[in-house]
């Protein structure tokens, strides 16, 4: 088949949806390539460095329309190039089915097959053409860099001899990729970065990319659960809103730098930084927006451009960060679009077989043989396990727990006295048989047993090994019956006592002295 | 005169054995303790000596020296690592001891009732026929359970104890292995001394009493069979318990309150050390006593995931990166003789700035505060040395975990599976660390022989080889 890619007419689009390095491999797949002429010199690919990777170069954007089977884009196709499109033709392109129904429409009324590649499940097979993520990555990594070409600072805080500076402070609002990628930058950069985001789980990778996380206080029963949504995190409650605005206008002051990434997939922006955080915000700070493109999590953000208020605060509303970084875009893009080409092509033959029954191709493709199938079913493997809910242990209020601690004790009580009068029974019951001379003794026992008890509790529990050899060598005392036996009796009688003389003694000894051997070992440091 | 001069040592020998276990509470005034312990010994039995057992005492003092040298160089020869296998052993010498007393005690009483039935009065007998010769016939009858028990429990202390220390020695098997017929064939033995006591309660005859020593021997024998390696804390400090009941059982047939009371404290001392044990396994007493853990009562969860190796060069990068390392000693140190090298270690580490501590599970090893004790041989200050539920919730903020030779005491399963035979059972959460090296000789399973969801988890890496050579390999390459 053959696969072309258009100039993007986008105005301001560097971005180009095939590399000489994505066309060789291509190729690989059995596929020929053509380009428009031009379509990637902004992204730092010339026609010559196509045509020597075996890429066909056409004079128009008719022609390569004419030309390929299949057609790669980065920006959605344009009503003009829609009309272009024949019966048959594919085009892989990012669509945005849920916002462009008209041009889906449009498409399919061409009987084209259009491919979305904003419409990629979330899965794991999947993720070497999530688009999404990859030019996520790079608006993350250039709005620090962004940030940085407007702050008035250094990232790292130097001690210098011409004075000292102060590390700036970074916070980052949504922890997703592109959250993830400027957290990333910042720390490298040296500043000090606080992220935020509404999912507790994202915690872990917060840290780990060595930013400290924004802690809420909020009970987490309410809280959303990211995997039920693909990993994106779903709306919150208005009291979760209100206290996390709360907690902003808290940190606002502090910050140098602000990057807001919050933004859920055909939704508008949640409005994160109020105009009252911004004009709490020190002169020469910097907000960059990269929500800009859906009303921006900033109330001042302007889309597309970059102001200055009142106050001294600069906040950025481009939405082209990943243009802005076309070399870099374009290799990852074209990556991506590579490999959903080779999951079209299963026998890397140069026939593209639409397997509509594969969960990703099926998933991104939203129409296809003069059917819209946008929205797609949900897809068989689950995208991210789901979390088992925590069960949480029921804070008690201090009446239930008064109540708790009172049935306890009563209990205790109870068992206590039941123990007593038992014991205290069959003590009788004993006494009322057994001769006085043995009562004697046993009331003796009784009470050794008794002390036993109560002394043995208090042992430390490192001191269990030296316990037992204590109580080993003092458990010897049977020495004492051998030895009052010894002088009496028989010639039988004085072997068996002497022996038991003898066994005693070896134990006494060696108890004790293992003992001290111990005890002397334990030591402070 | 001479009597309560004897009974008054008695008493102060007393208050110096209670005070001896007492000050067990604390490093510092344990080591003041034992010369409590020995002082008391030494007064009970010089007054002993002077006192009622005035007889031979020459005999009597060369033997007790003979024992001392025999016990002196059993004591500073043992290694640390062998303090169970030697517990153990001298248990078993109190047991034979205990059996020996109530036989003699027997003889006495046959000799004195048979010379006073020939018309002597009594007056002539030394101590105990003289004491003997004063009882009534109840008073006899009474006396004659009391030595009967005291030479059942002592002949069960003996056997089992010789049989702990062939399993600690690893001279015998160490799994839990029974007899046809089972725990049919204790309660056999049982019902058989009990029989044998009426028997002897009516006749006082000497037949009976050996039977019932028979039966008791193998009692112990069999009941220590029974029971795996892992159950062997609760084993030993059983025994323990029993040991302290035979000499208050020979105390009361003795009538010797000294006895009695160092007996009933000893008694409750091993006890309370089982309750603690068998507590710490979430186990009942019972049920370790009968030997092997219960057949798991249902489908035990699969474990998925594979067990991850790692080399020594890994280990060292993460200690070096790390700021907080718990390391959770097991059995497996003990048997590598690792500690050294442990302790090596954590003066290593804590020496770079980083902060090292040891969790200990109550049931570590093979013998309640093994651990602490082959720790403290190796020096490790035992202020860093935690107990299970001082350490566990500080797992979370811990960079690396360090388990050395210990199985079933971090086994995730514990909480997470209701159906694993150990289920419930409180365990060290050291998976909740950040990252966990599990330094082990194989893939194989702990004691209980289940297997150990830890080493499959993803920040579980697995450290195989012998833990002493892995340590001494790895320290080299801690900076």
């Amino acid at each position: 088949m053959k696969i072309g890619a258009p100039k993007e007419v986008f105005e301001g689009e560097a971005r180009v949806a095939m590399t000489p390095a994505s066309a060789k491999d291509l190729q690989k797949l059995g596929h020929s390539c053509v380009i428009e002429t031009g379509a990637g010199m902004l992204a730092g690919f010339s026609d010559a460095a196509y045509k020597e990777a075996g890429v066909e170069v056409v004079k128009t954007a008719a022609a390569l329309f004419k030309a390929a089977e299949v057609i790669v884009k980065v920006r959605p196709p344009t009503e003009t190039e829609v009309k272009r499109l024949t019966e048959g033709q594919t085009v892989i392109s990012f669509f945005y089915p849920g916002q462009n129904e008209k041009l889906m429409a449009a498409a399919n009324a061409k009987g084209a097959s259009v491919i979305a590649m904003d419409m990629v499940p979330r899965i794991s097979r999947a993720q070497k053409m999530d688009a999404l993520s990859s030019m996520a990555n790079i608006a993350g990594y250039r709005a620090v860099i962004e940030a940085g070409n407007n702050f008035g600072r250094f990232f790292t805080g130097q001690v210098t001899a011409a004075g000292k500076v102060p590390p700036a402070k970074v916070l980052v609002v949504g922890a997703g990729v592109a959250g993830l990628a400027a957290i990333g930058t910042s720390t490298s950069l040296g500043a000090i970065t606080y992220a935020f985001d509404v999912r507790p789980e994202v915690a872990e990778q917060i840290e780990s990319m060595g930013a400290e996380f924004v802690f809420l206080e909020f009970d987490d029963s309410e809280l959303p659960d990211g995997a039920a949504t693909g990993g994106y995190a779903p709306p919150s409650s208005p009291e979760f809103q209100a206290k996390q605005l709360a907690k902003f206008r808290e940190i606002a002051p502090d910050m140098d730098i602000v990057i807001t990434t919050a933004l859920i997939p055909g939704r508008p922006a949640p409005k994160l930084w109020t105009k009252d955080m911004v004009e709490m915000m020190k002169p020469g700070s910097v907000v960059v927006d990269l929500a800009a493109e859906r009303g921006g999590n900033c109330d001042l953000t302007v889309m597309d451009e970059k102001i200055v208020t009142d106050n001294g605060v600069t906040i950025i509303g481009y939405t082209d960060f990943p243009s802005r970084m076309a070399a870099q875009s374009s290799t990852l893009y074209s990556n991506n679009i590579r490999h959903m080409l080779a999951d079209l092509t299963p026998e890397k033959d140069g026939v593209i077989d639409h397997n509509m029954e594969d969960d990703v191709i099926r998933g991104a493709t939203v129409t296809h043989k003069n059917e819209i199938t946008f929205p797609p079913p949900p897809p068989k493997v689950q995208a991210i396990a789901v979390q088992a809910k925590k069960e949480k242990p029921k804070e008690l209020t201090p009446e239930e727990k008064r109540a708790q601690d009172v049935a306890a004790f009563k209990k205790e009580t109870r068992n206590q006295v039941a123990l007593l009068s038992v014991g205290a029974v069959l003590l009788l019951a004993v006494g009322l048989v057994a001769p006085a001379s043995f009562m004697q003794h046993f009331i003796v026992f009784v009470l050794a047993v008794f002390v036993g008890f109560q002394v043995i509790w208090g042992v430390a529990h490192s001191l269990h090994t030296p316990l037992m050899a204590v109580t080993n060598a003092i458990s010897s005392i049977i020495i004492l019956g051998a030895l009052t036996q010894i002088g009496s009796g028989s010639a039988l009688v004085v072997i068996l006592a002497a022996l038991a003389v003898f066994m005693t003694g070896i134990n006494i000894f060696g108890g004790f002295l293992v003992t001290r051997r111990m005890l002397a070992m334990f030591q402070k440091s | 005169m001479e009597f309560g001069f004897t009974t008054a040592a008695y008493v102060v020998a007393a208050i110096l054995f209670i005070l001896s276990l007492g000050g067990l509470s604390g490093q510092e005034s344990a080591k003041r303790a034992v010369w409590y312990g020995i002082a008391g010994m030494a007064l009970a039995v010089a007054a002993t000596l002077i006192g009622p057992g005035s007889g031979l005492w020459l005999l009597s003092i060369i033997l007790i020296a003979g024992g001392g040298v025999i016990g002196y160089q059993l004591a500073t020869k043992v290694q640390m690592t062998q303090m169970p296998e030697l517990v153990a052993a001298m248990h078993s010498l109190v047991g034979l001891a205990a059996v020996l007393v109530g036989l003699i005690a027997h003889f006495e009483i046959s000799r004195v009732t048979s010379l006073m039935a020939s018309g002597f009065d009594g007056s002539e007998f030394a101590t105990f026929g003289a004491l003997i010769a004063k009882k009534t016939a109840v008073e006899l009858n009474i006396l004659r359970v009391e030595l009967f028990l005291g030479i059942f429990i002592g002949a069960v202390t003996f056997t089992g104890s010789v049989i702990a220390y062939g399993k600690l020695a690893g001279r015998v098997n160490s799994a839990a292995a029974k007899l046809p017929g089972g725990h049919m064939l204790n309660a056999g033995a049982a019902i058989l001394s009990a029989l044998c006591l009426i028997w002897y309660f009516n006749t006082g005859g000497f037949f009976p009493l050996f039977l019932m020593t028979l039966a008791a021997l193998f009692i112990g024998y069999h009941l220590i069979m029974g029971i795996g390696g892992a159950d062997m804390p609760v084993v030993v400090s059983m025994l323990n318990s029993y040991s302290g009941w035979a000499a208050a059982a020979i105390g009361f047939s003795l009538g010797n309150d000294l006895l009695i009371v160092v007996g009933a404290l000893v008694g409750s001392s091993g006890a309370i050390l089982s309750y603690i044990m068998c507590k710490a396994m979430n186990r009942s007493f019972v049920s370790v006593i009968l030997g092997g853990f219960g057949g798991p009562a249902g489908e035990q969860m699969a474990i998925d995931g594979e067990q991850i190796a790692i080399d020594s060069d890994g280990v060292a990068t993460a200690l070096n990166e790390a700021d907080s390392v718990i390391i959770i000693p097991g059995y497996g140190m003990a048997v590598a003789q690792a500690q050294s090298a442990v302790a090596e270690l954590t003066r290593k580490l804590r020496a770079a700035g980083k902060e090292v501590r040891f969790a200990i599970h109550p049931v570590a090893g093979r013998l309640p505060g093994h651990m602490n004790v082959l720790l403290a041989e190796a020096k490790v200050p035992y202020d860093i040395v935690m107990e299970m539920d001082e350490i566990n919730d500080d797992f979370p903020s811990t960079d690396v975990a360090i388990v050395i030779g210990s199985n079933d005491i971090v086994n995730p399963a514990a909480q997470d599976d209701p159906n694993s035979p150990i289920a419930g059972m409180p365990v060290l959460e050291c998976w909740k660390a950040k990252q966990v090296f599990v330094s082990k000789r194989g893939q194989g399973t702990g004691y209980s022989g289940i297997e150990n969801p830890l080493f499959f988890k993803e920040n579980t890496r697995m450290f195989y080889g012998d833990a002493k050579k892995s340590l001494d390999e790895l320290l080299p390459k801690i900076n």
